[in-house]
């Protein structure tokens, strides 16, 4: 009796649960619809290629997709997720180990769905929840690059080392569903053509936010436009600390004109700030070789972003150093004065002043540990390799006087970015160390 | 650009941001001051900028246009730098040398500010690098001179 009575309700649920499965498999496997599913792009106008490249140089794929010195685009590079390592994959047009086979459509679910051929999820290390915001005109644009502006290459993909069962890609799919947004970039009406443009590139294509923007629990940008407070805010990545773009006086683009906002994307270098970190490579492979007007357009958008003064704190405001005995004042008197000034206020625009840099006026230490530590990359501005760099301190100086002149420096000039911890110098240290069995590896960008 | 260098004015045609050293050593012939390191940790490049030392191979040099630079080549055209020199050569300092027409542009810096310095500031302000090990001839030099000063 009860028997039969518990069958006949397990039948009754049994069906909408295998519904709910059926749904579930279909939507998680499925491929998106492509705007191009018609279309067979089978000639390419040069003159569309070398728009698809300059596509390419807005989106920086090369920065993921390419190793130094192995073929372009060839893929390779090691990336951090919250489950395991995954490796940039291989995007030349080789029709076995690339993408040679995409058709159009498929290359448009990959770049703006993350979604490879047969339903096949990508990790959004790959910025397709940005990407989505591309043009039906730009992904047509990028394809055609893709296709036949870029050189076969055979180097083959090298497998995620995630172990089963978190290297199934179908969750993914529902953290799409939750996160990655679905449309393309439309103009907001209210604004004008160049803020517009502007906009369309910072979410987009130059995928910003990816570094800019803190992330969620679930590694998912907090915002991804300027609906969002969150979204630009500054966020700690790879043992950098990516500053704020918004209007914060202290740890974001406050204090910095228009013209400088463009002469930084495209020199490199302003009275502010000189380009250092994660940003050297999206410098030197992205940002240098973005046209004037579309620098304008970013320069425009971005000084639209409000800044918060509660997270940012009361405005910075130069303070000539008074006498100090601390051991951090003659460290930086005989280490960092030769280049950045006694003053502080550096040789704009080729040593950086410290005085009201964001490095130290963030709480977050993270950069300023990081180039005492490693120095900086080279930057290569319209060909030319920079004169000036940031040596690394690393075997120099102990972490107890890394953090002392950093503390020193943060605390003088009006900087109040405060007192730097030796341990977390040595934990920097440590990370930053390529012999090291924790190294920080590349993560989402 | 106009450079003026140990009172002299000179014309150079060189980028903004070239360093002072080249300037210095390539253009205008004057290889008394040294490249080391190139990064500004060593000090065989210090010259004097308006008085105060500046190491050379970091500074741009259209940084330091109008203003008066010093290098080892007129050192002794200097009271003070006079002193340093021979203060060098009474205490034979220099072991192979490269470094220190470095050390005594930071000597003379050092006590143009400070006439007689105490130990403490003599090893705060003396940070250049001497592969030979001078240190202790350096500052024995350097004692004499702020001994000279007392007296």
């Amino acid at each position: 009796m009860n028997t039969r009575r518990f069958a006949r309700t397990a039948g009754w649920l049994a069906l909408p649960c295998l519904i709910a499965a059926g749904l579930l498999a279909w939507y998680v496997t499925r491929e998106p619809a492509s705007p191009f599913e018609q279309e067979q792009a089978t000639t390419f106008d040069p003159a569309l290629v070398s728009r698809g490249e300059y596509v390419a140089r807005l989106g920086d794929c090369v920065a993921c997709h390419s190793l130094a010195g192995k073929a372009p685009f060839a893929g390779g590079l090691e990336m951090a997720t919250p489950l395991g390592t995954i490796h940039a994959t291989n995007i030349t047009p080789d029709p076995g180990v690339g993408i040679g086979a995409y058709s159009l459509a498929d290359f448009d679910r990959a770049v703006r769905q993350g979604v490879a051929p047969g339903g096949r999820r990508l990790y959004p290390a790959m910025p397709y929840p940005s990407y989505v915001k591309l043009s039906d005109d730009d992904v047509r644009a990028l394809y055609a690059f893709f296709m036949k502006g870029v050189q076969p290459a055979s180097e083959p993909n090298i497998p995620s080392a995630i172990p089963w069962p978190l290297n199934m890609r179908w969750p993914i799919a529902l953290w799409n569903g939750v996160f990655a947004p679905t449309a393309t970039y439309a103009a907001k009406p209210g604004q004008d053509a160049l803020w517009n443009r502007g906009a369309y590139i910072v979410q987009g294509p130059g995928h910003c936010g990816s570094c800019h923007t803190p992330r969620g629990l679930a590694f998912n940008e907090k915002a991804l436009d300027e609906t969002g407070t969150p979204f630009l805010a500054g966020a700690l990545l790879d043992g950098w600390y990516a500053p704020s773009l918004r209007q914060d006086q202290n740890t974001g683009l406050g204090r910095w004109s228009e013209p400088q906002i463009v002469q930084f994307l495209k020199t490199g270098r302003n009275p502010h700030a000189v380009v250092y970190g994660s940003m050297t490579e999206a410098f030197n492979n992205s940002t240098q070789f973005m046209a004037d007007d579309d620098l304008a357009a970013i320069a425009r958008y971005l000084k639209s972003l409000p800044g918060d003064p509660q997270r940012d704190g009361a405005p910075w405001q130069y303070q000539a150093a008074a006498t100090d005995t601390r051991p951090g004042a003659h460290l930086y008197a005989t280490r960092c004065a030769s280049c950045h000034g006694l003053d502080g206020k550096g040789q704009p625009d080729w040593m950086p002043p410290l005085a009201g840099a964001t490095s130290a006026l963030a709480k977050e230490a993270a950069s300023a540990i990081n180039i005492t530590l490693n120095g900086s990359q080279r930057i290569v501005a319209a060909g030319v390799p920079d004169a000036y760099r940031m040596p690394a301190f690393r075997e120099q100086l102990s972490d107890q006087e890394i953090a002392q002149v950093l503390t020193y420096m943060r605390s003088t000039w009006g900087n109040t970015g405060g007192a730097v911890d030796a341990r977390d110098v040595n934990k920097l240290r440590g990370h930053t160390d390529p012999a090291s069995s924790s190294p920080i590896i590349l993560h989402m960008r | 650009m106009e450079l003026r260098i140990n009172q002299k004015a000179y014309q150079v045609e060189v980028d903004a941001d070239t360093p002072l050293l080249w300037v210095i050593r390539d253009d205008l012939g004057m290889t008394g001051t040294k490249y080391g390191c190139g990064l500004a940790q060593c000090g065989a490049c210090s010259v004097l900028v308006d008085g105060n030392v500046v190491r050379a191979c970091v500074t741009p040099v259209a940084a330091v246009a109008g203003r008066e630079i010093t290098t080892i080549e007129a050192i002794e055209a200097d009271d003070v730098g006079k002193r340093v020199v021979a203060a060098w050569v009474e205490h034979q300092v220099a072991q192979c040398g490269y470094c220190q027409s470095g050390q005594v542009m930071a000597a003379t810096a050092l006590l143009k500010h400070t006439p007689a310095p105490t130990t403490a500031q003599i090893d705060a302000a003396m940070v250049n690098l001497c592969r030979c090990g001078t240190y202790n001839a350096i500052h024995t030099a350097m004692d004499d001179l702020a001994k000279q000063e007392r007296a």
